[in-house]
């Protein structure tokens, strides 16, 4: 049977006062694309530290394709991908020197796979870094975490910054090196990110993994705040609304509807068909609205906690 | 209010740094006076006189003396020629981060957004410093009346006070100076231009005290009007008149970067060549010398190594000009010249230019050591060090290169120094022996080293605290050589400077202990770096 991707066993790395990272037992299978979500401050990079041999645990271990991600950091650091959450500054180097400089020391970068990434991003690499916006600087840590062809990519927030085209670009870029063979571990605080591009997705609070869901179970979390305003003269079906199947929380005002939705849209858009509906807005409620939700009605209290 | 607060906070560590610096030079000043100088008023005179024959030839650089047989004059000319000279790097470096630096990192950007003009903006900036300036010129005043009071004399507070404006003046002067020059280039060439625009500056003025033909010039040199007072000497006086030339220079080069301020984008420079954008790239740069260890190391700092070896030699050159210029006045005094002779065995140029080349040489390559280390500290607290460790190299792996390229870079502008004081002795007809030309210049890269293995364990444990410890580390190890001997302090403890253990290899040859203790630091120290680095959180 081939060793897991990664394999983690207790991991933690306590900072006091009741932050950083707590027992954290995760397994990610070769060639899968595994989605780590969790609100800001909630141990995804203090993790994906650890897996990099970037910081030293406090206890437990992690293994990459059965390596000690500490004792053996330079051959792990062969077969993984980086990309940091914040790319960090390199003055005036142009975008082509920090590729060949970072691509000199790991050796095994790929021009061609440097040219395919760079095209299609749109990133000139003959700019310098300082000249470059946040969003070039994200693709320029695409560019140096896929040049190598990785057999692991370690992915720190990589959307953040991008534009919803280069967004996709990049789902359709990681499905790719998935098909290609590559496991791709990628953290986010975003369900509907990981829910585009992730086979499965673990879900971390306060530094415990609280969650280890695969699609299925990503689309039963996952919810939306609704706001439906009706015309004056149309009657608010608001019985009907109450009683759809997945709607919850609703609250009358005027000709104003606000709810939550969780699954489908179909029962509620049913009730609706007799009703002159003037304006729709749905939102994607916060990750930690998510939680508060989703525990408050299908998880043990204790599972949440710290 | 709020943006002087932050101003202020942001420029703490400089206020607190240089505070202490300020109080440390003049009080170790002012006690080594009573240390040598005797105690009886015939005494103090005979000091004051043979000192003064010294000191004038030092001119080259510092202000003249004036009564060296009292504490006053004696620290004005040791401390206060010296603290110019350190104030003024303070305002460079603490301009050019106001300037550049901060907004580089996008915190210009914030501040401006809350509504704050740009001339508000610059003009806390300009006022935060001005205050922890006069704190940090108090706190060198504070150091003289100790050491008055330590020596048994009182020293009056007026003059300390007016010796603390002075610096002041001086400090804001070159502050605003380099504010104006920062924002007419890119960021990247702002604190270069800056640097070299007051080293220019400070040349002027000095220079114009040997060459007659910059004397019309030197009233451009802020430089200038500082040395016009000298508040601690008796017989000096405090120039209220240059005193308010500085601040006017202040007031007006901080309204004319005000200006330029307002007028360009930020980020960018007031003064920009149009470049065509050519069609983009896709390829990575195909540079064999990006893949080679070390070389890419060497290859990333090119412009920084050239400016370095050039400058450095162009000073070297400079020093030996002034050789003759200097000693030769000094023997025209007879007993002087029989002193030289017997002290120095006849070779007193070659003599003269090891004392005040090479040890000025130590100061410029310690200053090199310390960029480098400020490099590696940036590398981590700036993100860099974690994506480099991203990569299959080990942490030792990167301690070792990091200490290759500092040797390497070092022996470069060591060599290019070298060649040019040698060519330069031959020109001026100053024998020196070539082997230990090569030998004493090749004796800067251990010293260097020595800096660099300190630096890169601090670094490695301390990153953010790493370049103030080791700017103290340099300042108190000259104060040690300088002061050591006055102080009668014992030989291990001046050994722990590496200006001590350098010795004077152009005279005496390498000191073969000396190098054996400075390379034992430097393996002990990078070898600690690599351990401490090994066990270390990166990016936490």
């Amino acid at each position: 049977m081939p060793a897991a991707a990664i394999r983690t066993s207790k991991l933690s790395k306590d900072y006091g006062l009741g932050r950083g990272l707590f027992d954290l037992d995760l397994e990610v299978l070769p060639q899968e694309v595994f989605g780590y979500l969790g609100p800001n401050g909630a141990g995804k990079s203090t993790t994906i530290r650890c897996l990099m041999g970037l910081i030293r645990p406090t206890l437990g271990s992690a293994h990459i394709f059965g390596l000690d991600c500490f004792r053996d950091s330079v051959a792990v650091k062969r077969k993984v991908g980086y990309m940091p959450g914040d790319m960090p500054q390199w003055g005036s180097m142009r975008g082509k020197e920090v590729v060949a400089y970072l691509g000199g020391m790991r050796g095994g970068a790929d021009p061609k796979i440097v040219r395919n990434v760079a095209e299609r991003f749109d990133l000139d690499l003959g700019r310098r870094f300082r000249e470059y916006s946040s969003g070039n600087k994200k693709k320029l840590g695409i560019v140096l975490a896929f040049m190598h062809r990785p057999d692991l990519l370690v992915l720190d927030e990589p959307t953040g910054g991008l534009d919803p085209l280069n967004q996709q670009e990049f789902y359709k870029l990681v499905g790719e090196t998935r098909d290609a063979g590559a496991t791709i571990f990628l953290s986010s605080h975003i369900l509907s990110e990981v829910e585009h591009t992730c086979d499965r997705v673990g879900i971390i609070r306060s530094g415990r993994l609280v969650k280890v869901a695969d699609l299925d179970e990503i689309h039963r979390i996952r919810l939306h705040r609704l706001e439906l305003e009706f015309s004056p003269d149309s009657e608010v079906p608001e019985a009907a609304i109450r009683s759809a199947a997945g709607v919850e929380d609703v609250v009358v005002s005027d000709h104003t509807v606000t709810c939550i939705v969780r699954g489908a849209f179909d029962p509620l858009l049913k009730t609706l068909s007799g009703s002159t509906v003037t304006n729709l807005v749905s939102h994607e409620p916060s990750l930690e609205e998510i939680f508060l939700t989703y525990y408050k009605h299908d998880a043990p209290s204790e599972a949440i906690g710290p | 209010m709020t943006a002087i607060r932050l101003a202020l906070r942001l420029g703490r560590w400089g206020l607190i740094g240089f505070a202490g610096v300020g109080f440390f030079a003049t009080f170790v000043n002012a006690a080594g006076f009573y240390a040598i100088a005797g105690h009886t008023q015939a005494e103090r005179q005979a000091f004051g006189r043979s000192f003064a024959q010294v000191a004038s030839q030092l001119t080259v650089l510092l202000p003249p003396p004036s009564r060296l047989d009292t504490m006053g004059g004696y620290v004005q000319f040791r401390g206060y020629g010296s603290l110019a000279i350190v104030f003024a790097i303070w305002a460079l470096a603490s301009a050019s981060g106001a300037a550049r630096g901060d907004e580089e990192r996008g915190l210009v950007e914030m501040i401006l957004a809350t509504g704050l003009s740009r001339a508000r903006a610059i003009a806390a900036r300009i006022a935060a410093f001005a205050f922890a300036a006069f704190v940090a010129a108090l706190a060198a005043s504070l150091g003289v009346i100790v050491g008055a009071i330590a020596g048994g004399e009182a020293f009056p507070i007026d003059r300390a006070i007016e010796a603390a404006v002075l610096v002041t003046a001086l400090a804001l002067s070159c502050y605003s100076l380099v504010l104006l020059v920062a924002q007419l280039v890119a960021p990247r060439a702002a604190t270069g231009l800056a640097g070299a625009v007051l080293l220019g500056l400070f040349l002027l003025n000095s220079l114009s005290r040997t060459f007659d033909s910059l004397t019309t010039l030197r009233w451009l040199s802020p430089f200038r009007y500082y040395e016009l007072s000298q508040p601690l000497s008796p017989d000096g006086s405090f120039d209220v008149q240059a005193t308010l030339v500085l601040f006017g220079i202040a007031v007006g080069a901080g309204a004319l970067a005000t200006l330029a301020f307002v007028r360009r984008d930020l980020g960018s420079a007031l003064i920009s060549l149009r470049t065509s954008a050519g069609p983009p790239t896709y390829e990575p740069s195909r540079a064999l010398v990006w893949r080679m260890p070390v070389v890419r190391g060497l290859y990333d700092r090119r412009i920084s190594l050239t400016v370095w070896s050039v400058g450095v030699a162009v000073v070297a050159a400079l020093f030996v000009v002034l050789t003759k210029t200097m000693v030769q006045p000094l023997l025209a005094i007879p007993g002087l010249a029989q002193y030289f002779a017997v002290l120095m065995h006849g070779a007193i140029f070659p003599s003269f230019l090891s004392f005040i080349w090479f040890g000025f040489a130590q100061l410029l390559l310690a200053g090199f050591a310390i960029t480098q280390v400020a490099r590696w500290s940036a590398e981590d607290t700036d993100g860099r060090l974690e994506l480099i460790l991203s990569n299959p190299v080990s942490r030792t792996q990167v301690v070792i290169e990091r200490a290759v390229v500092l040797g390497l870079g070092a022996l470069l502008i060591a060599a290019v120094s070298g060649v040019a004081v040698g060519i330069e002795a031959q020109n001026e007809s100053i024998p020196l022996d070539a082997g230990r030309l090569a030998e004493a210049s090749l004796l800067l890269v251990p010293f260097a080293l020595v800096f660099a293995a300190l630096g890169a364990l601090l670094a490695a444990r301390l990153p953010r605290a790493t370049i103030g410890i080791l700017g103290v580390y340099a300042f108190a190890s000259y104060l040690m050589v300088q002061f050591g001997p006055i102080f009668k302090l014992p030989d291990w403890i001046q050994n722990l400077s590496p200006f001590k253990l350098f010795g004077q290899p152009l005279i005496d040859g390498i000191d073969r202990t000396g190098l054996l203790i400075m390379l034992a630091i430097v393996i002990v120290g990078f070898a600690a770096s690599a351990i401490v680095m090994q066990r270390r959180d990166v990016g936490a």
